[in-house]
């Protein structure tokens, strides 16, 4: 059974591995659950425990520790935090692909864009960020959705920014080709409509929509070059502040603010959450998804 | 196609900067900015001043009196960024604030630079204010010091407070080794009568000894 | 069921309370700070919220504050319960908008009372 052999010793069950007997017992496990619950907002309960068990004795492992104890020790008190993002990084999927997290793509139709024209004068140009963008399917995701799904796409321009740290995924990004596996959330006539297939299993997005999207090198914890991003209405930044460190993470969210209009709309991924990060936006909850606004009016002193 | 790169960037970013001219952008005329703007202005002024050492007596003064919770987080960032003495001092003050936002986000940021607190921590522990006590305890989570377990066991052998021990028991649930277990059961027999204190003794008591053993 | 939602940042805290309020027949739901709490008051209907009010984020009464601020919750029991002591803590929760307000550390007894009676369970 994948290495694993569970068994009942006193009132514990514990999980041994296959070739050293690194043990998390059920006392570990509450103590490591409490832990990453206050630091993400991530809860693992009983039902969860073979999935946490097995990827924390790999991080002891790979980190070249031998108990649950020491480990323990070890990611809490690790000066650069590294190992916590690991960690995270193995209890969290986190694989892109089109129409990811698709209800906050209909909360944008729905609720959101409505929201922002109604504060808008015609001609007015709508501004949105996706960052990070990573290979594309996000940026894309967002033009393709409003093309389709919103209903007043005719009557505003829209301005797409997609933005990441990471040059590699940016040409990618820009190419704009992909696997089977990126566009299997598509329904065909979308799949039929702005991509075309490449014969060896992967599909190009249109030209048109590579043309439409800027793409662009930002470092989202540096004001230096975040500052020049502003006016934004809505701003994509999905599963990588939970990555970050406490430090960082404040920052970034805080330049991210600074980047949006009074008013715009930000969406975290789906398992991250503002109250690990700042106070400084609203809670918005519409139907679909929980997101969060910076504050309208700005009060003078 | 609605979807559209914009062209002219190049005017967008003249106009930017010279919307950020509107103030002087040196170090005097963001103080000024930083006490008279807007809660915008107020903003950027407080994130420029991170690049001045000498901003921390003015970022300070004006955390004292902001009221937007956007700006106050803009300002705590400077410091931090800033880190000198003045302003972990300063931010150390804020821990007696009335205003529970501030001793709040105080705390957190002080959690944030935990080696420069190190120093003032057991100044802290002995506090005369056992609110100030307990947020010292709180500190003590994220800082990584060969003497934190030392502390928490002083904290529960002799603080008269029972919040405070509670706050410590707290932390020895995450962080307790066996030298603590002494401690903590004479904790439980100095508040006997609290069933807050001897709840989260046991759990303590209960993490230390069934947690895996030491390799 | 009654729901309630447990609102402190000492995970023992958390732990001390569910422990007393599912004996009592409660569903409780925990959260760090206010800001966890407020996104979850979104989600579920919550009979009563217990509220710390030092924590990191946003502190007590600023997630009361908030909360009071929409007409949904304008309704919703919160009793307050925290080691700030002073009279005026006190006065500021209730003019904040809170029902009840109790000192660190709370007594079980004392504590299902008041939690029952502010959720409309008989105090048996």
């Amino acid at each position: 059974m994948l290495g694993q052999t569970v068994v009942r010793q006193g009132s514990d069950f514990v999980a041994f591995s296959k070739d050293e007997d690194i043990i998390i017992t059920d006392e570990d496990f509450e103590k490591f659950a409490d832990f990453f619950y206050r630091k993400t907002g991530i809860r693992f309960d009983e039902s969860k425990r073979y999935f946490v068990d097995r990827r924390l004795i790999e991080r002891i492992k790979a980190t070249g520790h031998k108990c649950f104890k020491n480990y323990f020790t070890f990611l809490r008190f690790e000066a650069s935090g590294k190992e916590l993002q690991n960690l995270i990084n193995a209890l969290t999927v986190n694989e892109t692909y089109f129409f990811r997290e698709e209800y906050q793509l209909q909360s944008m139709v729905k609720r959101m864009l409505p929201e922002i024209v109604s504060r808008k004068k015609p001609g007015e140009l709508i501004k949105i960020w996706s960052i990070p963008c990573s290979t594309g399917e996000e940026p894309y995701s967002i033009a393709i959705y409003l093309l389709e799904y919103w209903k007043d796409i005719d009557r505003w321009d829209v301005e797409i920014i997609a933005s990441d740290i990471d040059t590699n995924v940016l040409e990618k990004a820009k190419k704009g080709i992909y696997s089977e596996r990126s566009i299997k959330n598509l329904p065909n006539h979308i799949l039929l409509k702005y991509f075309a297939p490449l014969g060896n299993g992967e599909y190009q997005i249109s030209e048109d929509l590579r043309n439409s999207i800027e793409f662009t090198k930002v470092n989202i914890v540096d004001p230096k070059e975040t500052k020049r991003y502003r006016g934004f209405d809505i701003v994509f930044c999905r599963n990588l502040l939970i990555y970050f460190d406490d430090l960082s993470r404040k920052i970034a969210a805080e330049n991210l603010y600074d980047a949006m209009n009074p008013g715009g709309f930000i969406c975290l991924g789906h398992s991250e959450s503002m109250s690990r990060i700042t106070p400084i936006f609203k809670v918005r909850k519409f139907p679909e998804a929980i997101v969060y606004q910076k504050p309208l009016e700005e009060k003078d002193k | 196609m609605p979807i559209k790169k914009q062209e002219e960037k190049e005017e967008k970013l003249v106009e930017i900067e010279q919307e950020r001219r509107r103030f002087q952008r040196d170090f005097e005329g963001l103080l000024k900015q930083l006490s008279c703007g807007t809660p915008t202005e107020r903003r950027w002024a407080a994130r420029d001043l991170a690049d001045y050492k000498e901003a921390s007596k003015p970022l300070l003064d004006q955390l004292l009196k902001e009221e937007d919770i956007s700006v106050r987080e803009a300002i705590i960032s400077s410091l931090l960024k800033i880190g000198d003495e003045i302003a972990i001092q300063g931010l150390i003050e804020c821990l007696r604030s009335d205003d529970a936002h501030l001793r709040n986000s105080a705390i957190e940021a002080l959690k944030i630079i935990p080696e420069k607190v190190e120093s003032h921590i057991e100044k802290l522990l002995k506090d005369e204010d056992p609110d100030v006590r307990i947020f010292a305890v709180n500190i003590l989570e994220s800082l990584r010091h060969p003497k934190v377990i030392q502390w928490l066991i002083e904290v529960l052998e002799k603080d008269e407070n029972v919040n405070v021990c509670g706050t410590a028991l707290d932390l020895l649930a995450e962080v307790g080794t066996e030298e603590a277990v002494s401690a903590i059961k004479k904790a439980k027999e100095r508040f006997k009568d609290e069933p807050y204190i001897q709840f989260a003794a046991d759990v303590a008591l209960r993490r230390i000894n069934a947690g895996s053993n030491s390799c | 069921m009654k729901k309630v939602l447990v609102v402190d940042d000492a995970g023992t805290v958390r732990m001390y309370y569910r422990k007393l309020l599912e004996e009592a027949g409660f569903e409780v739901h925990e959260a760090v700070n206010g800001l966890e709490a407020l996104e979850k008051a979104m989600l579920t209907d919550y009979d009563l919220y217990i509220v710390d009010i030092n924590m990191p984020q946003l502190d007590g009464y600023s997630f009361l504050q908030r909360l009071r601020g929409s007409e949904e919750f304008k309704q919703s029991p919160v009793m307050m319960v925290s080691t700030e002591s002073e009279e005026q803590d006190k006065e500021k929760a209730f003019a904040l908008g809170a029902n009840f307000y109790l000192f660190k550390p709370v007594k079980p007894v004392e504590f299902i009372k008041y939690c029952k009676l502010l959720t409309g369970v008989s105090y048996e």
